[in-house]
């Protein structure tokens, strides 16, 4: 029998790291968030989630048999835009909130620019704008966690009176004992999730530290300015979506930078967006704004190149 | 020192490797391609039928860039006809049939008991020359005309305008140009009584004022190194240490960045043009023995390697050997390959015929099974990760000049670098999506040149 040999260009060997690995990585790393948020405002969360999941994944199989194109839910990514989507959902909104934000965030985010690589805006947080901007009382109705009783989240409670966070243990903030979006109530859990990420080197460390340290920079410096009235450094950082958007959305590949300067200009004015939007602008917590607004930064950010390798001038 | 960072890590054990040389048998007939790098083919001197011997000078170069050919073993010229060669293009070639006994021809015995340093770099040059040397640092071209000898410097355009750079320093690198080969590690570790002399032939002729040694950390003991840095008491020979595991560090261009910090201008430069001259350690001690010795070079050391292999290791094969009787050499293959490379898994070319002859530029013979491959397949849509760029040695953006290429958008490829890539293969390897970007920026190049 004649042997044929495979013939391609080099190189040979690959990494074993591919997209699916990558999206199943994140997921992982959402898990802590999750079961936190089924912990803190049961059974419901999961309705939220497994609704989110299944229309992200059905509408983009819908999408892409009607278009002829190759079917894409084997990489995850439809159901992680799904679970990203119900973790910044307030928990108790109506089941249909997560159904038309998966539909909008895989239609509207991602499939019309044409799928995984080519969208600009982060997908979940396109639907969460969509969902904000058609239903705003149920995008913002929080309740205790544990309960039903209506509540303010802490950036809410700030909006209305700058000298409430001394209300609010910096350690119910860390463990989410606190009213909030699903997965983004607990600190702790977004942390863990955060770590494993790194870990694994499916985010690196550019766009979340410069984030923070935006964030951080600005907070110390009003904290400075007026300790009555700008809260410390700790809570802006442990509040809002704030760690959910600079560890899983802001680094989210296909919307932000590619280069080292790049990411960490990306992170660090995201950071510094989402204290201006959260102390003078018209929402609590600015961070999915600041995100998206330096997604569509983000083929600037493209120029920052690193210097070529022995580059010269060919005049 | 942290003069190059970027490029990626393989594991310890992905790459580790038994540095023993093993001998192979006599093959029974080689292949000997006429044409050899970038000059004109060489003539033929016998003809079909002839018995030659070991050695014996079969074609001469007609001119300063190409070289000689000898006979790497003895028996008869069976024929001159157009076969594969190791770029896997039909080119005339000398195929001789072995008789299995290795006469070597009669080597002229007046050797002059010279000392080494009376030597003028144009006696030593035609002495390399004769001997049919190979430098594959940058592409595989014949060593002399690579070196720079000092009283014919060389010119280069940079800038528009000519730089004339002497040497100033010479590169002896015993990393190997992957982390999967290991020739240069293995000599490097041994003694060997043609280095030194090897280093001063190359000392005279480029007349560097300082010589360099580059070693891989994780390799070792450097014992005649050592001994070749300590017994220089005017200091002027010197040891850097890198991390060889680190791809692609022991390619030329990120080499001298680690070792001197110095960057060759790109594209199109040569370490010529920052003043240095690099060669491996291989090399150099085939200049020593060709000075020493005055005989051409008909074996070579390469590493055979791969999932599908029985033995791997450093070979000693002669050169023309078909890869058929090296890999039945080596035990034969203990599954079915994948693929056949020449070169190194990483920047080496695929093959489908085992035919084809082990040339002077062969540094690897790799037999990689089903499990190791990963083919790009279906490739996707670039997710704008960014790890092309974290490892991308020369600081481009692959991902972003593969869209371009992809697009035909040959222009902003251009302009964005593609010629400065040095094709190592870092940014396939780490990429998610799979994309063939090597493949794509080859494409772009050629068709950039074509038009």
């Amino acid at each position: 029998m004649e042997t044929h040999y495979i013939v391609s260009m080099s190189p040979h060997l690959r990494s074993t790291l591919s997209i699916e690995r990558m999206m199943q990585t994140v997921l992982i790393g959402l898990i802590p968030a999750a079961v936190m948020a089924l912990y803190l405002f049961g059974i419901k969360s999961l309705i939220i989630m497994v609704l989110a999941m299944a229309t992200a994944v059905i509408v983009e199989t819908v999408i892409e048999r009607l278009t002829n194109q190759p079917l894409t839910y084997k990489d995850c990514h439809a159901i992680l835009t799904g679970v990203m989507l119900a973790l910044i959902l307030p928990p108790s909104v109506p089941w249909w909130i997560p159904v038309i934000g998966a539909g909008v965030a895989i239609i509207l985010g991602k499939m019309v620019f044409g799928g995984l690589g080519n969208y600009p805006f982060n997908p979940p947080l396109v639907a969460w704008v969509v969902l904000k901007l058609s239903w705003p009382e149920r995008m913002s109705f929080f309740i205790e966690p544990h309960t039903a009783s209506q509540a303010l989240t802490p950036l809410m409670a700030l909006k209305e009176d700058p000298s409430l966070f001394y209300s609010y243990a910096m350690g119910d903030l860390f463990l989410g004992n606190i009213p909030g979006a699903l997965g983004t109530v607990c600190a702790l859990a977004v942390l863990i999730g955060a770590a494993f990420l790194l870990y694994r080197g499916v985010i690196r460390w550019h766009i979340p530290i410069s984030f923070l340290g935006g964030v951080a920079l600005f907070a110390a410096i009003l904290h400075a300015i007026n300790p009555d009235i700008y809260p410390p450094v700790i809570f802006h950082l442990l509040s809002g979506g704030l760690l959910l958007g600079a560890f899983f959305l802001a680094p989210e590949p296909v919307t932000s930078p590619v280069t080292p300067t790049g990411m960490l200009l990306f992170g660090f004015l995201a950071g510094i967006l989402t204290m201006i939007i959260r102390m003078w602008g018209a929402y609590p917590d600015g961070t999915f704004y600041a995100i998206l607004i330096m997604n569509a930064a983000t083929p600037l950010f493209n120029y920052l190149k690193p210097k070529e390798y022995g580059r010269v001038n060919r005049a | 020192m942290a003069l190059f960072t970027k490029g990626i890590t393989f594991s310890k054990k992905v790459t580790t490797l038994t540095l023993e040389v093993i001998d192979t048998p006599l093959p029974q007939r080689v292949i000997l391609p006429l044409k050899q790098y970038i000059g004109e083919a060489s003539q033929p001197v016998v003809g079909k039928g002839e018995t030659v011997t070991t050695g014996q000078l079969i074609a001469t170069a007609p001119t300063d860039t190409s070289l000689p050919l000898h006979a790497t073993i003895s028996g008869t010229i069976k024929d001159i006809t157009d076969y594969e060669d190791a770029t896997g293009t039909p080119s005339p070639c000398l195929i001789i049939e072995g008789d299995g006994t290795d006469t070597w021809a009669e080597t002229p015995t007046t050797k002059e008991e010279k000392a080494l340093s009376s030597f003028s770099p144009a006696a030593l040059i035609e002495r390399i020359h004769a001997a049919g040397l190979i430098t594959t640092q940058l592409a595989p071209v014949p060593l002399t005309t690579d070196l720079v000898p000092i009283d014919q410097p060389k010119t280069h355009l940079i800038d528009g305008q000519r730089i004339t750079k002497k040497i100033d320093t010479l590169l002896i690198t015993a990393l190997d140009k992957e982390p999967f080969l290991g020739v240069n590690r293995s000599l490097a570790g041994q003694n060997n009584k043609d280095l030194a002399d090897g280093i001063t032939a190359l000392r005279i002729i480029t007349g560097a004022s300082f010589v360099r040694f580059v070693v891989d950390t994780h390799s070792g003991p450097y014992t005649q190194i050592n001994e070749l840095v300590a017994a220089d008491e005017a200091e002027t020979t010197t040891l850097t240490a890198v991390n060889g595991r680190r791809f692609p560090i022991g390619l030329a261009i990120p080499v001298i960045k680690a070792a001197l910090g110095r960057e060759v201008p790109l594209p199109y430069g040569h370490p010529r043009d920052v003043g240095v001259a690099l060669y491996d350690i291989a090399t150099a001690i085939a200049v020593g023995q060709a000075v020493n010795t005055q005989l051409p070079q008909v074996d070579s050391l390469i590493t055979v390697g791969g999932g599908a292999l029985s033995t791997t290791g450093i070979v000693r094969v002669r050169i023309g050997t078909p890869i058929r009787e090296v890999i039945d050499a080596c035990g034969g293959f203990r599954e079915e390959p994948a693929k056949i490379i020449l070169g190194g898994p990483m920047t080496g070319m695929a093959h489908y015929d085992l035919d084809i002859p082990i040339t002077k530029e062969t540094e690897g013979l790799f037999a990689l099974s089903h499990d190791e491959i990963q083919l790009s397949g279906d490739y996707r849509q670039c997710i704008n990760c960014g790890r092309c760029v974290a490892v991308c040695p020369v600081n481009l953006l692959p991902g972003i000049l593969s869209l371009y290429c992809a697009k035909d958008r040959f222009d902003m490829a251009e302009a964005d670098g593609l010629f400065q890539c040095i094709e190592c293969g870092c940014c396939d390897y780490v990429c998610p999506s799979r994309r063939p970007m090597v493949h794509l920026f080859r494409h772009a190049k050629r068709q950039v040149m074509e038009t």
